[in-house]
């Protein structure tokens, strides 16, 4: 056991407690000063079951999870100095546009928001820095775009349009792939990883020209060829009607069985 | 009296319906003026024709006269027509003889073969442009390392096609100018950003420049290597996305 600790087990009991109560307190008094500057903005909207959600936040983690209901609820928690959100109820499309609703201003905290949509709504989320979190949607498209850096994290996603882009961060994939479906991933620093089913069929195209790490797991067979000096693999899973892309500039793209 | 009155008057005249004073002043002039004595002559003859009897007027005076007229006139155009056309046939010869203008499709059997060879030519040309240019997708090189044909070198040389690397300068200027543009208006928005939005954007874009700058070395080294050429565009890109969102923050 360290000797610090086994001088503070020797020491008497109410300066123990003093040192504990202490300790709780200053936590305590940090933690209700975070929540303190934090605000938090909420709102329910009546949605069709394939209603679009359009997000464009500034910077902070965006997380957008389905459910069973044909409502759309938006909760966001506002760092300090708050953001101003204004979302826009139009025919068949929830929108919500930070960064035009801060234009000028100087100074905008982060916004962390966690957005709950019916199950086949199509999601298109952007966002210039900051996680992005997409789980439990089957729409037509599920768009997730870092411009900077941030980690995207789609799961058990069932559409058939699905876009991934970041500059910095890892991006991974666990969903469907859908027949004459279209998937694409990139970043140009990161993790991509693909958790896709083994009966998928699909056309790939995997470019990883700095590292020429793609590693196809179950995936690699008889119809994928490694090109231009294992910088690319091409080829086909099973009827190949659906196409994926992965490019990453300069990390890794893996291929996991689901 | 000037003639424009004159032949107003002259059915008024020939109807006897002029009073005196004007009567003698047509007189006068048709005495003098060869035009409008032929205008009342003639007019006189329409009048008289009309007031003969109705059976009369339908029957011509004189049918065999009126038929050889006629014949005149219908021999008088034809002769035109035969003149005009013996006008052009002989412009057209005189032109064959000086070897400037075709003389009808008169080709030699030489003429015909180096015709159809050069059509087969120009189009083959034509096709190969169109593929090289607009054909291939994107996705679907998926070699590296194509060096370009004698026959695309040679089309290079001469400017009816574009080489990898004169296509590469072009993109990469069109892009340069962009990059410089979005570039200018970071500049004038960076200072209001806080520290952590310009550590982010300057992580990013040294992320990406790293990138870019691989790719450069390798092409400046292999020119034909698409891949990475392909991958600069695509850095390229993102580097002006980056640019262009955090300019609007």
């Amino acid at each position: 056991m360290n000797v610090k600790l086994k001088k503070f087990l020797n020491l008497p009991g109410i300066i123990k407690t003093t040192v504990l109560l202490s300790v709780v307190f200053f936590f305590a008094a940090a933690g209700a000063q975070d929540l303190a500057a934090q605000k938090k903005f909420s709102k329910t909207y009546p949605a069709s079951k394939n209603v679009r959600l359009q997000l464009m936040n500034r910077t902070g983690t965006v997380t957008v999870e389905g459910w069973d209901k044909d409502q759309i609820q938006i909760s966001a928690y506002l760092e300090a100095p708050a953001a101003n959100i204004v979302p826009q109820s139009l025919s068949g499309m929830i929108l919500i546009n930070v960064v035009k609703d801060n234009q000028g201003r100087n100074e905008v905290g982060n916004v962390n928001f966690l957005v709950k949509v019916p199950y086949s709504s199509s999601v298109d989320i952007e966002t210039v820095m900051g996680n992005l979190n997409i789980s439990n949607v089957a729409g037509t498209l599920v768009r997730a775009h870092i411009t900077s850096e941030g980690d995207i994290t789609l799961t058990n996603i069932a559409a058939a349009n699905v876009s991934a882009e970041n500059v910095i961060g890892d991006i991974f994939y666990d969903g469907d792939i859908q027949s004459r479906g279209n998937y694409r991933f990139i970043s140009t620093k990161g993790n991509i990883n693909l958790r896709i089913p083994f009966n998928a069929g699909f056309k790939l195209v995997a470019t990883a020209p700095s590292t020429r790490s793609i590693s196809l797991g179950a995936f690699s067979g008889g119809n994928m060829n490694f090109v231009s000096e294992g910088r690319r693999v091409y080829g086909q899973n099973g009827d190949g009607s659906a196409t994926i892309t992965v490019t990453n500039q300069r990390g890794s793209i893996s291929f996991i069985r689901r | 009296m000037n003639c424009e009155h004159c032949q107003d008057l002259i059915s008024v005249f020939l109807d006897n319906e002029l009073d005196q004073p004007s009567a003698d002043r047509l007189r006068e002039h048709l005495a003098v003026c060869d035009e409008c004595s032929r205008v009342c002559e003639d007019l006189a003859m329409i009048m008289d024709v009309c007031r003969l009897d109705e059976d009369e007027a339908a029957m011509p005076p004189n049918p065999q006269a009126l038929w050889c007229r006629i014949n005149n006139v219908i021999e008088s155009e034809v002769q035109a027509e035969i003149l005009k056309e013996h006008k052009e046939q002989e412009k057209a010869a005189a032109a064959a003889e000086s070897g400037w203008l075709p003389r009808r499709w008169n080709f030699s059997f030489m003429q015909l073969a180096s015709a159809v060879v050069g059509i087969a030519l120009i189009s083959s040309l034509v096709t190969l442009i169109a593929i090289r240019n607009y054909g291939a997708p994107a996705g679907s090189d998926l070699s590296s390392n194509t060096p370009p044909t004698l026959f695309e070198k040679i089309l290079g040389k001469v400017g009816l096609m574009e080489t990898p690397e004169q296509k590469r300068s072009r993109v990469l200027k069109e892009r340069e100018a962009a990059i410089d543009y979005w570039n200018k208006r970071v500049e004038a928005r960076r200072a209001q950003w806080n520290t952590t939005l310009r550590d982010a954007f300057d992580r990013n874009l040294h992320e990406i420049d790293q990138a870019v700058d691989e790719y450069t070395e390798i092409l400046q080294e292999n020119p034909q290597d698409e891949l990475s050429s392909e991958m600069l565009d695509s850095a390229l890109d993102e580097k002006m996305e980056l640019l262009r969102q955090f300019s609007e923050l």
